[in-house]
């Protein structure tokens, strides 16, 4: 297996001094060497120009910037995470864990409250159909009938007998 | 564990963000606070150029923070806070990486869109080997091309020329947040500028970019 710390090789060769003199990584000899030398051998001079005019279009590369929110929701994150694991017990699992189950727990009430709600709303029609069902039932027989209070009376007169349907 | 107090004075030469870091260890949401504040944009710069996309770059930031508020009952102050934080950095976003990978998302590396058109590296490329005819670039596509070169380096290549230019890391500071030997760091940068210089010197020196993407 290749060992990342030895990788790449070496660098050398007159680039990688110049580049380690722009970076200001050469010790003083060898500085002054480089430096003694710039000052005679314009080819040379001009190679270091170009390797740090290179350089130097980098800071053309935008910074970032963070807000205020970026700030607040990192220390959030950090504190109230960090609290959640502190107030988990030894080996109770893993740092989600407990922020999930109650994730969990929620989805589960919301549920059952949303099927009960569904439910009471399916059954009230069917609670007034079953009200209506004697006047349903006799709807032919009513349909003759031209008021409510002429049928109270013959009510009151025992016309009708009582039977087990009329109370829903 | 000898509390920041008997550290600060067995220890004459800390740097200020260690001295805050051994307060967060002490439980100063203040001073976590004021870590935040002092690294997050710098946090963000290197991260959003690592792996080229804003939103991730705030998840792994937050995660990097994260990860040093866990940690703080276990900071020993050696380092400079900084290497320490940005080898944090590197450990969550070759994590993120090698996630990525898995899931087999596409890289953001090769966006086909901007001022430089489609399969902008090819024409880079084309650019440097004088195949083109050119023009005179604008600041856009200046930001664009230089992007898109640096996108062109391998992960580790990209990470070196991040802490070197936007945190003026030294090569041994690099090398302990990378996990290498200082000659390595010193090698990988040098294959890096050799590679950036490559795509962007032809026509830096001219100020010119392929015709045709106006």
């Amino acid at each position: 297996m290749n060992d990342p710390r030895r990788e790449p090789e070496a660098a050398s060769g007159e680039d990688a001094q110049l580049v380690a003199y722009l970076d200001g990584e050469l010790d003083d000899e060898s500085r002054a060497a480089l430096e003694r030398r710039l000052g005679d051998d314009a080819p040379f001079r001009q190679r270091l120009q170009q390797l740090q005019q290179v350089w130097d279009v980098l800071d053309v590369l935008p910074r970032a910037t963070a807000d205020e929110s970026f700030t607040r929701t990192t220390l959030e994150l950090a504190v109230v995470r960090d609290a959640g694991q502190a107030a988990r017990p030894p080996g109770g699992g893993r740092l989600w864990a407990g922020p999930r189950l109650r994730r969990l727990a929620t989805l589960a009430v919301a549920g059952l409250a949303g099927y009960l709600v569904v439910a009471v709303a399916v059954q009230r029609p069917q609670r007034q159909m079953l009200r209506d069902l004697p006047v349903i039932e006799n709807l032919d027989v009513y349909q003759y009938v031209d008021s409510v209070e002429f049928l109270r009376m013959l009510e009151r007169e025992g016309l009708f007998p009582p039977e087990e349907h009329d109370v829903p | 564990m000898a509390s920041s107090e008997a550290i600060i004075r067995g220890s004459p030469v800390l740097d200020p963000d260690t001295l805050l870091m051994l307060q967060v260890r002490d439980d100063s949401a203040e001073a976590f606070e004021q870590l935040v504040v002092r690294y997050q944009t710098r946090l963000l710069t290197v991260l959003e150029h690592l792996c080229g996309n804003r939103t991730q770059a705030e998840d792994l930031a937050q995660e990097v923070f994260l990860r040093v508020y866990r940690a703080r009952k276990r900071y020993v102050p050696g380092a400079k806070f900084s290497t320490w934080l940005f080898k944090i950095a590197n450990n969550v976003a070759s994590n993120a990486r090698r996630s990525r990978r898995r899931r087999r998302e596409v890289n953001l590396v090769g966006r086909e869109s901007g001022p430089l058109g489609a399969r902008p590296l090819d024409k880079l490329a084309q650019a440097a080997s004088g195949l083109m005819p050119t023009r005179r670039l604008d600041k856009a596509e200046i930001v664009e091309a230089v992007q898109l070169a640096m996108q062109s380096l391998n992960d580790r290549q990209r990470m070196v020329v991040l802490l070197s230019k936007f945190e003026e890391m030294s090569y041994t500071d690099i090398a302990d947040t990378m996990g290498m030997t200082t000659p390595a760091i010193k090698s990988l940068l040098f294959r890096a500028r050799g590679q950036l210089r490559t795509i962007l010197e032809p026509y830096l020196n001219e100020g010119q970019l392929p015709p045709g993407e106006e």
